[in-house]
């Protein structure tokens, strides 16, 4: 826990690519418990925010503080920091040369140094939570995209990560392979996990988040409890953007 | 997941019925060149089954039959010459413009597919025809007698079998050693070329650069006198022709993992480091076993032009019992003054060569053809 209780804090966190200024000035404090969706035009840096609180992008300044640890310090171990963070991804990422229960074991295996027992019951276990205990040893391309996303979940939820990251999980899915996702990410919700969640799902953010942000331009210029924050949304750009959405 | 549709036992054929004009030309084209190859290699059979002693034209033209294989060089000879043969070739173009003209001025006013392709491939065949003949024609013109001896003297070869399958064996053994040695050395260098700090990359960049853009030939003789005469080190010469070929191939294949590594998907090393993987657990778990089965095909494709680059050691000399099969065939010609074990030495790297290409290009079909060689099980 950081020194105010929140578990994740981003303090003027700019980046660059290049001559692209993509953040500006990001200051955002997430609570234990949260979950937080992030909605934004597209390019509006919310992937590159979502990636910064992993470390996958390194901001070009200021700090991100994880669980009571200035994770932006060089000195701090971004491996051991990456372990309590999962991360779910638009393209799934699974490994396409192991099953899906490997998928899952290899980092318990290889990082957490499980044995190869505690790593089957483990992934084993995740696979059932997400539905997909008779998938085990399927490979990436035998599933469907749906399955290939709650497999990238069980992989990320297999190590018992304190905090999980979604950058637009359902937007390479066919629509009748949404739900299933959704369905996923709900019922993790309510098991009490903090969550950050990129997506253009309105009816997710309206359901299941707690808090709703709203980027463009690299900033933060709508932040809010969802149903209030979609009933008098104040930022112009925000109304214009729920106006192409809803 | 999709399940394929059986496709049923054998496929409706839908090119249509044939008719006796275009099977003709088909026929026709066949025939020419059918008649050229089988013809000039039937002649030549004859020869040696029933090919008298040394003639008077051959005499005259300093093929003695005293001399060692004088017999069977006249044959050739004779054979080349003979009156068969000049039919042959004349009805093979006869018969190959014929079905030329056919088939490429019907071609368009066929009514059915079928028709229309066995119109195609009678004038394609009969063009091939006509030129192969032209191209023999051409060849027997000009003094083929001084040719002959020189390079199609069976009984030189006679007795360097053994010879010849040593050097068989020698080329393999040195393209073998210089491929596994290159392939370590690749590995290496690969892992330095990638690496994020400038100060780790550029060693490995000139290494890659300098082996890439000099002759082999030259790297051969210029390392090999360094060792010798530079470090002082007494060094075999097929030793140091491994170590030369290694380090010639590590630069090469350094970029073809190189290659291999970047073209694995971004988000391949993102997820695995995102699970708290170092970099190097990164590589080794998620990206170089996907890695590994994209660069078989141009590793391979790599040995097989290192099969032949072996030639190239006749520059630094081998002793005897190394000699591969070009050094080989150089030591005939010294022996015999006759140069039919070049034309033998073909055939040796041929039948290496082959069956390499051939898996190469089945596993690079393998690859291509859909995710199956990338994903399937295993691994
Ligand atoms: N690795 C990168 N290198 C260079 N530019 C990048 C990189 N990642 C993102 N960008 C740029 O940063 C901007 C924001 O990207 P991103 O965070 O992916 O936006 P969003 O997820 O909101 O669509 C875009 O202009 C994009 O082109
Ligand atoms: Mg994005």
């Amino acid at each position: 826990m950081n020194p105010d209780g929140s578990l994740v804090k981003l303090e003027n966190v700019h980046k660059w690519f290049g001559p692209n200024h993509v953040l500006r000035g990001i200051d955002l404090t997430i609570q234990a418990g949260n979950v937080v969706v992030i909605v934004g035009p597209s390019g509006s840096g919310k992937s590159t925010l979502l990636r910064t609180i992993n470390l996958l992008e390194e901001p070009t300044e200021g700090r991100v503080l994880f669980d009571g640890e200035e994770i932006t310090d060089i000195r701090t171990d971004v491996n051991k920091v990456r372990r309590e963070i999962g991360i779910v991804f638009q393209s799934f990422n699974l490994f396409p040369h192991k099953s899906a229960k490997e998928n899952v074991k290899l980092a318990l295996e290889k990082v957490l140094r499980l044995s190869d027992g505690e790593a089957e019951e483990r992934a084993m276990e995740q696979l059932s939570h997400v539905g997909l205990a008779q998938k085990g040893d399927a490979y990436p391309g035998q599933l469907s995209g749906g399955q290939q996303q709650r497999v990238a979940i069980a992989r990320a939820l297999a190590m018992k990560p304190k905090l999980m990251l979604f950058d637009e999980v359902t937007s390479a899915l066919d629509p009748e392979l949404v739900k299933e996702v959704l369905d996923t990410m709900k019922k993790l919700a309510d098991e009490g996990m903090t969550m950050v969640v990129v997506t253009h799902e309105m009816g997710f953010a309206r359901e299941v988040g707690t808090r709703l942000i709203f980027t463009d331009g690299g900033k933060i210029v709508e932040d809010g409890n969802p149903s209030e924050v979609f009933q008098n949304p104040k930022d112009e750009r925000f109304k214009s953007f729920l106006s192409h959405v809803l | 997941m999709a399940t394929a549709v059986a496709e049923p036992a054998s496929r409706p054929d839908t090119r249509g019925p044939t008719a006796p004009l275009p099977l003709s030309l088909f026929a026709a084209g066949a025939a020419a060149i059918a008649i050229v190859i089988l013809g000039t290699l039937g002649i030549q059979a004859y020869q040696v089954v029933n090919g008298g002693p040394v003639t008077p034209a051959c005499e005259a033209e300093g093929i003695e039959a005293r001399l060692l294989g004088a017999e069977g060089v006249c044959h050739i000879i004779e054979g080349i010459r003979s009156r068969a043969q000049t039919v042959v070739w004349l009805l093979g173009i006869v018969l190959g413009a014929g079905a030329a003209a056919g088939g490429w001025g019907l071609y368009k006013r066929m009514p059915s597919k079928r028709q229309r392709e066995q119109c195609i491939a009678g004038a394609v065949l009969g063009v091939q025809a006509i030129a192969l003949s032209a191209l023999l024609l051409w060849f027997r013109s000009g003094e083929i007698a001084p040719f002959i001896r020189n390079f199609f003297n069976a009984e030189v070869l006679a007795g360097t079998i053994d010879g010849f399958l040593r050097g068989m064996l020698n080329t393999v053994k040195l393209a073998f050693a210089g491929e596994v040695g290159g392939i370590m050395i690749g590995l290496l260098l690969a892992v330095l070329a990638i690496s994020q700090r400038r100060t780790v990359r550029a060693p490995a960049l000139v290494y890659i650069n300098f082996f890439r853009g000099t002759p082999l030939i030259w790297q051969l003789f210029f390392i090999y006198a360094i060792i010798l005469f530079g470090f002082g080190i007494q060094i075999e010469t097929f030793t140091a022709a491994v170590l030369v070929f290694s380090l010639n191939t590590g630069a090469y294949a350094a970029e073809v993992f190189r290659a291999g590594i970047q073209s694995i998907e971004r988000g391949q090393v993102e997820a695995a480091r995102s699970l708290g993987m170092t970099y190097t657990q990164a590589m080794r778990y998620a990206i170089v076993p996907q890695a590994v089965r994209r660069v078989i095909p141009p590793l391979m494709n790599e040995f097989v032009i290192l099969i032949k680059d072996t030639a190239l050691v006749i520059v630094l000399g081998l002793t005897a019992e190394n000699y591969e099969l070009y050094t080989f065939s150089r030591e005939v010609y010294s022996e015999f003054s006759n140069g039919s074990a070049f034309v033998a030495t073909a055939f040796g790297y041929l039948a290496i060569t082959l069956p390499l290409i051939r898996i190469v290009n089945a596993v690079e079909h393998r690859l291509r053809s859909g995710l199956t060689g990338v994903v399937g099980a295993g691994g």
